[in-house]
């Protein structure tokens, strides 16, 4: 099948996985409350589904645990492609307060490059900082994966002489 | 039948949901969202990289320049940093829509210039930080700022080294 047209057809709707990999379960709330009526994602078309072969997306929370990690890697080859990502949470970002730990691999870019070595292509990413990240930044994200808003942040280097 | 009651509930309560990227989120007082570091007010101490817990923030020494890197991605918003700065440099923000498609756009940057060592010549503190403290200290002390850590230290070691020395008189029975 062909990887853009697959793409294309995600306009439509979203299935989403919640992927947790060792996570507080702050993020894990957080991404419950989004799927709430009172922020109601199903308008974007969005539904939490219960198995990874029936998803689109894995909204993966947590900094990836040695615990987790054979599991994790088990869960993203079992989606079909496209596979999308939302790494949600300062951990799963960049490892949060664990990103130098022995048991924790320390966020999705390690773990997407360790998938890489192991035949297994992401397709596209979306980070969404917080600690936890609100549900409405949750939204954001995914609304930033499906084009509806654009991506506001943008890499800085300032110089602080004068 | 109370289906029809919940049905009366929720048509005299009406929507609940809320337009969210279509109109503006709830964001209370207390929120705190990304730091912003203001590059005309900072001097790159670096108290705030040393008080971050997640290291988000890092000191990046390279040659002549020294950099503050903000990582968003890493940061858990508790503002230690905002409460540490010396110089009120840090702000925090309500910002929290940071979702990026890249991780390279997560990165924040102040750069600063380094002051070189008098007597070796080597890089240390920035420049700022430097005529920041050399206007608040005695000016018998100012040679010794100009110098890096170690040749300071051998300075001073060189004036204690050259220092009289006395000796206790010994005591009877002792």
């Amino acid at each position: 099948m062909d990887l853009a047209k697959a793409l294309s057809r995600l306009r439509r709707s979203l299935w989403v996985f919640h992927l947790n990999t060792g996570s507080c379960n702050g993020c894990d709330i957080e991404v419950l409350d989004a799927l709430t009526p009172y922020f109601d994602v199903e308008r974007f078309g969005i539904k939490l589904v219960a198995s990874p072969r029936h998803a689109d997306v894995a909204l993966l929370t947590g900094p990836i645990t040695a615990k987790t990690l054979p599991k994790v890697v088990k869960a993203l080859q079992a989606m079909p492609r496209p596979r999308l990502v939302v790494a949600i949470g300062a951990c799963a970002v960049g490892g949060g307060i664990w990103f130098d730990s022995y048991s924790v691999l320390g966020g999705f870019p390690q773990l997407e490059r360790l998938l890489r070595g192991l035949g297994i292509e992401i397709d596209g990413v979306v980070y969404v900082p917080g600690c936890p990240a609100r549900p409405e930044a949750i939204i954001y994200g995914i609304t930033t994966l499906l084009g509806v808003t654009q991506q506001r942040i943008r890499k800085r280097v300032r110089s602080a002489s004068g | 039948m109370s289906f029809i009651k919940i049905l009366g509930v929720a048509l005299s309560r009406g929507r609940a949901t809320i337009r969210y990227p279509l109109e503006p989120p709830l964001i209370t007082p207390y929120f705190r969202g990304r730091i912003e570091i203001d590059p005309s007010k900072c001097v790159g101490c670096g108290a705030c990289a040393r008080i971050c817990p997640p290291k988000a923030i890092e000191i990046v020494e390279q040659g002549d320049k020294l950099a503050i890197r903000y990582f968003v991605g890493r940061c858990i918003f508790c503002a230690m940093c905002f409460d540490v700065c010396p110089q009120s440099a840090i702000e925090v923000t309500k910002d929290f829509e940071l979702a990026s498609l890249t991780l390279e756009d997560l990165y924040d940057e102040v750069v600063h210039s380094r002051r070189r060592c008098s007597v070796c010549g080597e890089p240390y503190l920035t420049t700022k930080l430097v005529d920041r403290v050399l206007q608040s200290i005695a000016p018998e002390l100012r040679e010794r700022l100009e110098m890096c850590p170690r040749c300071r230290r051998e300075s001073v070691m060189k004036v204690i080294a050259r220092a009289r020395i006395r000796y206790a008189e010994p005591v009877e029975g002792g």
